[in-house]
């Protein structure tokens, strides 16, 4: 049995994480002492974190329920949310059991808004584009990875897999011998084993979770890949840590992030620089940051990784064909200008200009004198052996 | 066919798919045996379900209330078995504890009582209450939370065979 339990005063949230199952209450001293301290400390709401706990057996459960009896009992006006995740299939049924208790406990499922601008990037429409865009930057990383230390026959992971194409790449060119490939958004998910289905691929376990909190294993895999995704997420660090967790000593961490304000081309160039200055700032707006790319170093070192390589590559329009390149723009121009700018609340007149960018982007892409970039940095560590 | 029908169906066609055998005082020399083994049996069989993680962490937190049960309610003597096999959709987990007639009469109550019309105001009742923890409770949790469809077998000599039905990836989150 191991778990950890920790009261953070801040957010008045008591958080449980790990494996519970003891052979009697005697063994649950440390929760005991800990919920009493933080019921008795709180003003209005404890929240009872358990989105990381994978198990609990009834022995802890039944303790569990009589110390939030007791605290309900001796403070009526306490009120206690529990969060469990969607992520562990047994935990929402089994904690629901406690909104009985009293009407002042709610038990909720934690399993939406794990970022920001997750509506808007899980969107299932959103799929086309995503395929686009690692057609587009799949001709650059099959080269790059073998030199982060990628090689045929290794245990690999995809987090943040998405639509599960970049996954499926991996699994034709580099055949590792266990690929598994973890997203939280649904939609995604279906399609990646849909496509998987299609063509006949067998040996990649698409699997449901949340990159912070994922139900992997320590020490699993030699390559773990997290590709454009510390950028949405407010905390980056706790999903690298993750990441480093989930990898074998001596196996390799690779991330791809973005610097969007270097975004480019010719000709219209001033706009489009003006209208991509403008989308980092609204990603950071909505508390994500597409400038990340090229801090990924920093971001590795502070985790722990070693042997830090890094690079980046332009995606440009004279990669295959110019109309691809157009149309994520076009993309970006939907969702950014469509969807963020104006749940920010921007005039009328910013959004125009703000577009124009893009189509002046789009311009670039297609002119036949013209070029067009998008670029991606590339970082990988080593986990220290 | 769905996992109803196939439940329904006493006649499905369970294939084996793993089996571990062990001495059940050997088993019940150490508590984290029972997560030691519902944890390994569930990698074991989960690889080719849907979502492998989602269904391993299901699988063994209901596999490891099965042997939490067998670890508080055994006789001493013979071997504890733990048998899983698939019809499609439904996993079938078959333990086997050496019994004496008392334990017996507790496996045969409380399969009973997994099959009543009261069983999940019954579990909810026992998981709330306070005092001892009835040892049952693991079999009403599988029949509540996990769907579980539960019976009971005579096994070889004194032992029972609890035979449990679940169709996890059927399960709403």
């Amino acid at each position: 049995m191991s778990f950890t339990i920790r009261y953070d005063d801040n957010n008045q949230e008591l958080m449980v994480a790990g494996s519970m199952s003891p052979q009697s209450a005697g063994e649950l001293g440390e929760l005991r002492k800990t919920f009493e301290k933080s019921a008795r400390a709180v003003n209005g709401t404890l929240y009872l974190n358990v989105k990381r706990l994978i198990r609990l057996n009834n022995i802890a459960f039944h303790e569990l329920a009589g110390l939030v009896t007791r605290a309900c009992q001796e403070k009526p006006d306490l009120k206690i949310s529990v969060v469990t995740s969607s992520v562990v299939g047994w935990s929402a049924r089994k904690f629901s059991k406690l909104a009985r208790i009293s009407p002042n406990i709610s038990v909720e499922q934690y399993d939406t808004q794990f970022y920001p601008g997750q509506d808007v990037l899980e969107d299932g429409g959103f799929i086309p584009i995503l395929r686009t865009q690692t057609k587009m930057t799949w001709r650059h990383e099959r080269e790059i990875l073998p030199r982060h230390g990628l090689k045929p026959g290794m245990a690999v992971a995809d987090v943040c897999c998405g639509i599960g194409d970049f996954a499926a790449l991996i699994y034709k060119e580099f055949t590792p011998s266990r690929l598994v490939a973890i997203d939280h958004a649904k939609p995604s998910l279906a399609y990646a084993r849909k496509v998987a289905a299609d063509f006949g691929i067998k040996g990649i376990e698409y699997v449901y979770g949340d990159a912070s909190q994922m139900l992997l294993e320590d020490n699993q895999f030699d390559f773990v890949t997290c590709r454009h995704s510390l950028q949405v997420f407010d905390r980056p660090e706790l999903i690298l840590k993750e990441l480093f967790r989930i990898c074998k000593p001596g196996g390799r961490v690779y991330i791809t992030n973005e610097k969007n304000s270097h975004c480019l081309g010719e000709p219209r160039g001033e706009s489009i620089q003006w209208t991509y200055t403008e989308v980092a700032r609204l990603w950071d707006h909505f508390k994500m940051d597409i400038e990340l790319g090229p801090k990924s170093r920093r971001y590795m070192m502070e985790t722990g990784f070693e042997d830090i390589r890094m690079e980046s590559f332009m995606v440009t329009n004279l990669d295959g064909d110019p109309q691809d390149f157009a149309d994520v723009i076009q993309a970006w121009e939907d969702v950014y200008a469509g969807k963020m700018s104006v749940e920010r609340g921007d005039s009328e007149e910013f959004n125009k200009k703000f577009r124009q960018g893009f189509q002046d982007h789009i311009f670039a892409a297609l002119h036949p004198k013209g070029y067009a970039g998008w670029p991606i940095w590339v970082a990988s560590g080593r986990k220290p052996a | 066919m769905s996992a109803d029908a196939r439940l329904r169906d006493g006649g499905a066609d369970f294939k084996p798919l793993f089996e571990i055998a062990l001495g059940v005082e050997t088993f019940a020399s150490n508590w984290a045996h029972c997560d030691k083994i519902a944890t390994y049996v569930a990698r074991m069989v989960s690889h080719n379900r849907t979502d492998s993680l989602l269904y391993a962490n299901l699988f063994s937190s209901a596999l490891n209330e099965l042997l939490e049960t067998a670890f508080r309610a055994h006789r001493g003597g013979g071997d504890l078995a733990c048998h899983v096999s698939r019809s499609g959709p439904v996993d079938r987990i078959e333990l086997t504890i050496p019994c004496d007639e008392d334990l017996r009469g507790f496996y045969a109550r409380a399969i009973e009582e997994s099959h009543g019309n009261n069983v999940a105001e019954r579990y909810v009742a026992a998981l709330l209450a306070d005092g001892t923890l009835d040892p049952s409770i693991g079999l009403l949790e599988l029949a509540v939370d996990y769907k579980a469809r539960l019976s009971l077998e005579p096994g070889e000599g004194n032992a029972v065979r609890l035979v449990a039905d679940l169709a996890l990836e059927e399960m709403p989150a």
